[in-house]
Formats: structure tokens, C-alpha cells, sequence
């Protein structure tokens, strides 16, 4: 006689997929530089939109309520429709 | 660990009459669908019976929510974890422990409830310790943490009366919390002094120089609470005289006072603040009834951008 | 890190910024997600880091973020 033991877990493997295409260069593009809100993560992109602006990209500047969870969806949203790429930092 | 065998988890089901496909909760970290089924599974794995299982998925119900937010639960490296507070007639029928040891082991419905919590938490969610879950520190707790309020050893409401719910209801209540630390005055004679000594251990949960940011947790003990019947307070009055003992002078708690940088910046000088926002100590009557310990437990950041408190129903 | 996964998805290509203690939790959370999101990483602590060290942090990761969000066309 067997016994069968039931799948504790989810059983899903989530699809994988591959990284969306990337520009070649960043100049003339906007970033999004994404503030998740932990402190001196704001120091970080600071320096990080000079470097950006220096490499010719416009920036724009976000921040998250709270490190703790996934952004809002309208600000998803907003970054979604106005960045053509993101930085999200700075989690420790 | 049981076995999850299909008998099992059959048997597990008939604790329930929700249907073994409905889906209870999005788990987190991983947002997954979790039907009733598999809460049975892990429920059978945590050792549970089946009338345990209402108490899992109300449970499931309370730490699976945005006020709540498992997510950022798991992912701080705070060393916290849900805490959960069976309130109703549930928690006897059910056979759960209030009195002696009762934060700690020994009654199967107290170990097994909080464990299957947790088991759905890491094996459908996917917050694994050392994967999404980063408690530098952890605590046992973490294993699974319920427990019943003793509501017929008290004199005043219980938790969930005073969180709206009366007391024919089933509920379980859910706080981010720390392990227990004990208080011990084992002196006091009058509501008065006993209040300024429990007061002078929750000044410092998680640290005394954290003011309403983190919530706590009280659990008084039988006989510190008779303390409190004999002199005739109630709740109302008790919180009334703690909150007082309980406001901080700023000026106390800023960083580099007595040389230690940790504190408030500067700006917050010359304040007067509780050490808890309004309504964020949550005081619970459990416990043997010899010994005048009570228990502090502290919690972790409040408010949207950390975890409230969520009491829900149990249902059938 | 879903922020990403979502950005992803509607097709705006991203990358997050963690200090080193956090590489396993990335790639836990890669898995569950499907998506081996894009990662750089600083060295921990962070919170209390002066402004100079943040600076020059930002400096020292600028060059794996480009790279990170460009790629041959």
C-alpha cells in the first residue's frame, strides 16, 4: 500500500522571463532615480543623478512612502510612463 | 513534523466548512494564492487538529493584509514576528492555554496554531529565514507564537473589546512583536506603584530612546492584575494612569545624552512625547496564577510604513 | 524589488541598489519573482555612512548601474 504526502508549498514555479531590452546608451533618455526611503539613500542619488545628468540624461526623481513595501500603483504607474529606465536604491 | 498524508489533510478539512479551493489570502513575500487545501497541509505538518484550523485561517487572514504588511515583517532585520491573541469562546472549546506557561510551551493548540502560520508563511509565501526573512537576531517566537487571553480570570474588557469586537465573538488579533521580557515587582501593594514599575520597563522596549514610533505589547499576569480589582480599576483608568507614567522628556533621549549617539536629532529637544502613539500598547490579562511577573513585548515600526496591529473574526 | 519586476513588465528596463548583505535575499526574491532583476551592490553599513562615503559609494557603483540599464542594441 502507498501513502501519498501532499505538496506543502505553492507547487508554482513562477515563468521565467528575461530581462527587458536595453538602450545603448543612456544619453537623451530619462532615468528615474527611485528613493526607496531607508536614510542616506538620498546622498547616494545625489551623486548618482550628477553622474547621470553628466552622462547626458535628464532625471527624474521619485520616493517610496516607505522602504517596507512594494511603491503605490499610481507611482509605478507614473514612473512606468515617464522614465525609459529606473535606479532604485538603497536598500540595506 | 506530521506527515501531510491525503487522510490527514482530509481530516484536517472537516474542521472547516470553507471550501478546500477557496482562496484565503495572497501570501507574501511571493503574492501566491493560497487555497484552504493548502493551509490543511500545513496545518497537518504544524500538528494541529482539525478545530484548530478556523483559528489558522483567521489568523492567515490578519498577518496577509496591508495594515499588517508580512512583507516588510519578514524583510526587516528587527528580530519580530506576528504575535497571535485568541479571544471567545473558541479559545476553550479548542482547549488553548491562558494560564500557567502560557507564552511559552506545553498545549498543543498555542504550539501548533502560530507554527502552521508560519509554515504557510515560508512554504507557499516563500519567506524563507536567510532568504527574504533577515532577523539579524530572530526569535523563538518565530517558530509560531499564540496564545488565549484568560477573559474569565479578568476583571476588566479583554483585547478585543477593547479593539470593538464583543465578547461572544471569535477573534484572533495579530501584533508584530519581539520575545517576551519579563517584569518583575514582586513589592507593590497599591495600583499605583505597581503602575510606575510596569511603566518603567515599557520605557524601555526595543530602547528607552524609541518614543511612538514602535508599538508594545503588556501582558499582565493574575496576580498583578488583582492589584488593579482590589483597588476597582478598570481598563479606562488603568491606561489613563500608565499613559501619564509613561510620557518621556525628550530632552532625556536625544543623541549623545549620557554619551550614547543613539537618540532623537537635535530638533526634538525640550518635548514632552508617550513612549506609545494612542492606542499602540496592546495590554492582554494571561498567565499562572502564582507570581508577580508580568511580560513587555515590544514591536516594531508603526503606522503605514511598518505594521499595525489587525484583529479579525474567526468564522466557521 | 517587485517595483522592478513591475517596471520590467511594462517595459522600462531597471536596476536595484542593496548593500552585500543582501545579495542572498535579491536572489531569493529573484526566483519568486521569475526574473533575475538587475542588482548592484554597495558595501554595508549604510545608515551611518557621512555624506563623503555616500559620495563616494555612488562613485564606485556609477559605472555597473550604466551597465546594468544599456546593453548592445
Amino acid at each position: 500500500m502507498t501513502t501519498t504526502i501532499l505538496d506543502p508549498t505553492s507547487e508554482q514555479a513562477p515563468a521565467t522571463r528575461e530581462r527587458v531590452g536595453r538602450p545603448e546608451s543612456l544619453a537623451g533618455l530619462t532615468v528615474g532615480l527611485l528613493d526607496i526611503s531607508k536614510p542616506r539613500g538620498d546622498v547616494f542619488l545625489d551623486r548618482v543623478e550628477e553622474r547621470l545628468t553628466a552622462a547626458g540624461a535628464t532625471v527624474a526623481r521619485y520616493a517610496k512612502p516607505t522602504f517596507t513595501k512594494p511603491a503605490p500603483a499610481d507611482l509605478r504607474h507614473e514612473i512606468a510612463t515617464h522614465c525609459d529606465a529606473v535606479i532604485e536604491a538603497l536598500a540595506d | 513534523m506530521v506527515p501531510p498524508t491525503e487522510a490527514r489533510v482530509s481530516r484536517m478539512l472537516e474542521g472547516t466548512t470553507r471550501s478546500p479551493d477557496e482562496v484565503v489570502v495572497l501570501v507574501p513575500p511571493n503574492l501566491v494564492e493560497c487555497p484552504v487545501e493548502k493551509v490543511a497541509v500545513n496545518a497537518v505538518m504544524a500538528g494541529c487538529r482539525p478545530e484548530y484550523l478556523p483559528v489558522v485561517l483567521a489568523a492567515l487572514e490578519t498577518v496577509c493584509t496591508d495594515e499588517f504588511n508580512m512583507h516588510g515583517v519578514l524583510a526587516t532585520t528587527m528580530s519580530v514576528g506576528p504575535i497571535l491573541v485568541v479571544n471567545g469562546p473558541i479559545a476553550r472549546q479548542i482547549g488553548m492555554n491562558s494560564g500557567i506557561n502560557v507564552l511559552g510551551h506545553g498545549n498543543r493548540a498555542n504550539s501548533t496554531i502560530g507554527r502552521a502560520v508560519q509554515l504557510v508563511l515560508r512554504n507557499v509565501g516563500g519567506g524563507a529565514p536567510g532568504g527574504i526573512d533577515r532577523g539579524t537576531l530572530g526569535h523563538m517566537g518565530k517558530q509560531g507564537f499564540c496564545f488565549a487571553e484568560d477573559e474569565d480570570g479578568s476583571p476588566w474588557t479583554t483585547l478585543a473589546e477593547d479593539r470593538g469586537f464583543d465578547r461572544s465573538q471569535n477573534t484572533v488579533t495579530a501584533f508584530c512583536g519581539e520575545g517576551p521580557n519579563l517584569v518583575m515587582d514582586q513589592l507593590s501593594r497599591s495600583p499605583e506603584s505597581l503602575t510606575r514599575s510596569l511603566a518603567s520597563s515599557l520605557r524601555t522596549a526595543i530602547s528607552e530612546r524609541v518614543v511612538l514610533g514602535m508599538d508594545g505589547m503588556l501582558v499582565m499576569s493574575p496576580e498583578h492584575m488583582s492589584r488593579y480589582r482590589d483597588a476597582g480599576w478598570d481598563r479606562a483608568r488603568f491606561m489613563a494612569e500608565l499613559t501619564e507614567c509613561l510620557m518621556v522628556d525628550t530632552d532625556s533621549i536625544l543623541g549623545g545624552v549620557d554619551g550614547v549617539e543613539e537618540g532623537l536629532p537635535p530638533e526634538f529637544a525640550g518635548h514632552r512625547v508617550p513612549k506609545f502613539r494612542p492606542g499602540g500598547l496592546l495590554v492582554v490579562h494571561a498567565g499562572g496564577p502564582a507570581g508577580l511577573f508580568s511580560a513587555v513585548i515590544g514591536g516594531w515600526k508603526n503606522g503605514p510604513g511598518g505594521s499595525d496591529p489587525v484583529t479579525r473574526e474567526i468564522t466557521p | 524589488m517587485h517595483d522592478i519586476d513591475y517596471l520590467e513588465r511594462r517595459g522600462v528596463p531597471g536596476v536595484f541598489v542593496a548593500s552585500d548583505t543582501f545579495i542572498d535575499a535579491a536572489e531569493t526574491q529573484s526566483a519568486g519573482l521569475g526574473l533575475d532583476v538587475a542588482g548592484v551592490y554597495v558595501a554595508h553599513p549604510i545608515q551611518d555612512r557621512t555624506d563623503e562615503e555616500m559620495t563616494a559609494l555612488a562613485d564606485g557603483a556609477i559605472d555597473a548601474l550604466l551597465g546594468a540599464l544599456t546593453g548592445p542594441a
